[in-house]
């Protein structure tokens, strides 16, 4: 369990990064005239959608890493007695590498790889979404957050890494389904009153979601490299 | 829907073809030639509010996120979430995704159902049938299953085949767009607006609109809308739809500027020569817009067996499942059948040829090459043969004198003489002596009482003394006799086929002028670099055998025929028709018909070629040297549909094999098939990397081989001089 209220708490530090993007897009989707309680409704489905397609990529991030777990019939036995499969430390060492390298995009290392992971963002599709923001009703806010799911995002791919190192879909689900949840709380604010976070607190925030995500990264590269019995062996 | 065949697609402006569907889009009539490009098309477009575009991606939107629920709790079904403790759960979850899946359906389904229904209602079965009748079998065997509480549900596997055909269809057709963003000044060029200049107002006006006097501002970086001359403005163009060379020219106040070049840094003024649609631009813009609608021999034949292909996969689909249901629990029989239909989707096949082609007339037309028909540029990628017209063509159809035979006089003063009457003269080989006179510095001389002899040549006075030009008839009319030593070496000169003016004075002619046809300095070069591309090259022409043979040599053809009427021309090709395709180049003038004869005609240069329809594909005046550019960008698109087609035929019998067999879920079949889709966008994109003609490879050769070439008759002109 704290497995993933470690993600929770590392989803909640992240949301502070996405403000600066998807905080745009929830300011944007703006309040109901109807009164604070569809205001809330609106907010609420459009973080629904990006809450299932986070979700939705952590299971087949899951799947992903569960074919490649049980391709590999090598396993290897620890000190311990615990038997840790090849293919798991593979899956580990890979997605430790991926998170290490998103942390440091957050503290504006590897500007190359920003750009890949930014890049589609003024595409046409992202322009065309912003349509999205103004229509009425409550299919609008659901979809909108459904694409806003999939636009490329560090934190997402860093979590979806750590997703499929899981190497099962139940973990990758709840993987994400943590992280999802965590930036709950963060991006409802934006609907209301977050718009008022002075920018330096924004940026601790940022600086703060990328320790987390490096520590995070470290601890699973290390589960992958380091003997087992050493760390902590998450659940699944 | 007849209409429909005429058109283009809105957004991929590839033809429509038979799938076409209409919509009505914030107030304009778009046409689009499948659901992905409806998709990309509202996508790219929609601005504002409450737009369909909106309307679609909440569709979308919605539909994802019931899939994605659908697909998430399938999948910990499958891996044994709900069971032990938690199995009284699982009708409860079945129920769920029922609820779920029924409005997915209807939400990711509608545009196909839509489309089997009314392509059914003509008569037609396309590959949205396979998707509705597999998906829909899916979904009512599980909605069945649900209610009998049967332990297996497929609703998974319905909704995210109709997701990844959704998703696979706009990445396709997103795919498509980047071929018309080239194309898309080309169709443009009539309805594309210009600014008028009228007094002190400034008027935006569609290039039709325009007529000759017209004063059009044009500002850096647009497309000149307009033939006709600077009136106010430095700045350099870019003149490649013209010459078929992209080079920055320098354009200043006096200087004439052609429709559809660039304007590339400077802000212009221009006073237009002609109307707005009359100029050569507007006219290969609309041929580019004609040969876009029309199907290639290829591509036809694509159509023809889709036509077949899809009632076949869907036969072999129930077959599959019907066989599969004595081995396999019904369900699992159910979904090898849907396998089979989802990957048997001919949508790669129906792709291959038409981007292709279209990228390649686009890529030939901004170099300035009209290519009226697809299938002209298949037949020239096949081709072996390529007969040349002489005059006009690998000619310059201006004479110049190549010899001065004067045995006696000078051949200066026989200049100046003829240049003094020549100089009253309309005729094209007069302007040859003129232009012969003045390069050596000659002043003509003075000559009073010239007259022109219809059909003879001219006469006047010179100091004193009767002066003639002219053929030998006039000089018989006139009586006067050659003089026996240049009448040795007329006749000695006799057989080169030249043509000639006697020039005489005094009652005696003193001189003979030959004169010939220039080869075009790049004509050399060009014979050699299609000889080079494995194909062979003829002179079919109607002049004398001399003269052809000379010409021939100059350039570099080995096979001639000359001396032909259009008639025997025409039975000339047909007879090298035998071996193979033939393209026949004239100048389209006096050779239409031959043109037309031919498997390929292609007209250099002439305008008026380009709104009469003998030739099928048309090179910029001067434009001789773009041919063995057209013959590589025709064998490119040849090759790009030809390896279309195979990966799509091919993959299409190894995947239906696969999934025949059992071997393939539908939802891996759905997502292989659309990837296989956007290989053959990707395959026929990799056409936009065609390196640029250039001329420089060809104008670097030609003028020493041409000056050895021609050098024989020179050194006569010399030696007469002396």
């Amino acid at each position: 369990m704290t497995y993933y209220v470690v993600f929770f708490l590392a989803g909640f530090a992240g949301s502070f990064h996405c403000i600066g993007m998807c905080g745009g897009f929830a300011c944007a989707l703006g309040s109901d005239p109807r009164g604070t309680a569809a205001t809330g409704v609106r907010h609420l489905l459009y973080n629904t959608g990006r809450l299932t397609s986070y979700v939705f990529l952590g299971g087949l991030a899951g799947a992903i890493g569960q074919v490649i777990c049980t391709s590999q019939g090598l396993t290897v036995s620890g000190s311990g007695g615990d038997v840790l499969d090849l293919g798991q430390r593979l899956l580990a060492i890979v997605a430790g590498l991926l998170m290490i390298a998103m942390a440091l995009q957050f503290f504006g290392r590897l500007p190359v790889l920003h750009r890949v992971t930014i890049g589609f963002s003024g595409s046409g599709f992202a322009a065309a979404l912003r349509s999205l923001l103004t229509v009425r009703g409550r299919a609008a806010p659901l979809a909108f957050g459904v694409f806003n799911g999939f636009l490329p995002c560090p934190l997402v791919y860093a979590f979806v890494a750590q997703a499929a190192g899981t190497g099962a879909v139940p973990s990758g689900v709840l993987v994400m389904a943590s992280f999802g949840l965590g930036t709950f709380p963060a991006m409802l604010m934006m609907g209301g009153v977050g718009r008022a976070l002075a920018p330096a607190w924004r940026q601790r925030g940022v600086w703060f979601a990328g320790a987390g995500i490096l520590l995070l990264g470290l601890v699973t590269l290390g589960r992958g490299v380091l003997p087992a019995g050493m760390m902590m062996v998450h659940p699944a | 829907m007849s209409a429909g065949t005429e058109a283009l697609c809105s957004h991929c402006l590839l033809p429509v073809g038979l799938r076409s569907t209409r919509q009505m889009l914030n107030g304009e009539s778009c046409t689009f030639c499948c659901y992905g490009c409806s998709i990309a098309y509202q996508v790219k477009q929609g601005r504002g509010e409450e737009s369909e575009a909106a309307w679609l991606l909440i569709r979308l939107g919605v539909g994802g996120f019931l899939s994605m629920n659908i697909m998430l709790f399938s999948m910990l079904d499958y891996t044994g979430t709900f069971v032990g403790a938690d199995a009284k759960v699982q009708p409860v979850i079945h129920m769920l995704l029922w609820i779920f899946a029924t409005p997915a359906m209807l939400i990711l389904g509608g545009p196909f159902i839509r489309e089997t229904f009314l392509e059914a209602f003509q008569g037609r079965l396309t590959s949205s049938a396979l998707i509705v009748v597999g998906t829909g079998a899916a979904y009512a065997y599980s909605a069945l299953a649900v209610f009998e509480n049967s332990s297996h549900v497929y609703f998974d596997t319905a909704s995210m085949v109709l997701m990844l055909f959704t998703v696979g269809r706009y990445l396709e057709a997103a795919g498509r767009a980047k071929a018309a963003r080239d194309l898309a000044p080309l169709l443009a060029a009539e309805s594309e607006m210009a600014t008028v200049v009228e007094g002190k107002t400034e008027w935006r006006r569609a290039v039709r609109e325009i007529v000759s006097g017209t004063l059009v501002r044009v500002r850096p970086g647009e497309r000149i809308p307009v033939d006709g001359t600077i009136v106010e403005g430095c700045s350099h163009a870019d003149e490649a739809v013209m010459t078929g060379e992209s080079h920055a020219i320098e354009k200043s106040p006096g200087s004439a500027v052609i429709a559809g070049s660039i304007n590339l840094d400077g802000p212009l003024l221009i006073r237009s020569s002609g109307a707005g649609n009359a100029t050569r631009w507007a006219q290969i813009c609309r041929s580019v817009r004609e040969a876009l609608v029309r199907r290639s021999p290829s591509q036809r034949l694509a159509d023809r067996i889709v036509g077949v292909f899809v009632p076949a996969v869907l036969l072999l689909g129930l077959a599959t499942a019907a066989v599969w249901s004595h081995y396999l629990p019904f369900d699992k029989a159910l979904l090898t059948g849907l396998a089979v239909l989802v990957v048997a989707c001919p949508c790669a096949v129906g792709l291959a040829a038409p981007m292709a082609s279209s990228l390649g007339i686009g890529l030939l037309a901004r170099h300035g090459c009209v290519v009226r028909d697809p299938a002209a540029l298949e037949a020239l990628a096949r081709t072996r043969l390529i007969a040349f017209d002489k005059t006009g063509t690998l000619t310059s159809g201006q004479a110049r004198i190549v010899a001065i035979i004067s045995p006696t006089a000078d051949a200066n003063e026989v200049l100046a003489r003829a240049a003094g009457l020549e100089r009253y003269s309309e005729h094209g080989l007069g302007r040859a002596v003129m232009q012969e006179a003045a390069a050596r510095g000659l002043a003509p001389a003075a000559t009073q009482d010239v007259r022109a002899v219809p059909g003879r040549g001219i006469i006047g006075n010179a100091d004193g003394e009767a002066i003639a030009a002219g053929n030998g008839e006039l000089m018989r009319e006139l009586g006067w006799k050659l003089e026996p030593e240049l009448a040795e070496r007329v006749k000695a000169h006799e057989a080169s086929g030249h043509s000639r003016i006697y020039v005489g004075w005094g009652g005696v002619v003193r001189a003979v002028l030959a004169l010939d046809d220039t080869p075009l300095p790049e004509a050399f070069a060009t014979i050699d670099a299609l000889r080079r591309r494995g194909l062979r090259a003829m002179l079919l022409t109607g002049d004398l055998p001399m003269a052809a043979r000379r010409i021939a040599s100059v350039v570099g053809i080995g096979e001639i025929e000359a001396g032909l009427s259009p008639e025997q021309k025409r039975t000339a090709l047909d007879l090298r028709r035998r071996e193979g395709l033939v393209a026949m180049v004239g100048d389209g003038l006096n050779d239409g018909p031959v043109l037309a004869a031919a498997d390929v005609g292609i007209a250099v240069g002439s305008a008026t070629d380009l709104a009469r329809e003998t030739a099928a594909v048309v090179l910029p005046p001067g434009g001789l040297w773009l041919l063995p550019y057209a013959v590589d960008v025709a064998r490119a698109v040849r090759k790009t549909i030809l390896g279309n087609l195979a990966w799509a035929f091919g993959y299409n019998f190894i995947a239906v094999g696969l999934a025949t067999a059992g071997l393939l879920q539908p939802v891996l079949a759905a997502a292989v098939m659309a990837g296989s889709s956007l290989l053959v966008v990707l395959n026929s994109l990799r056409l936009e990397r065609l390196p640029d003609p250039s001329a420089e490879g060809l104008r670097e050769i030609a003028p020493a081989d041409l000056e050895t070439a021609i050098g024989d008759y020179g050194n006569v002109a010399v030696t007469a001089a002396r």
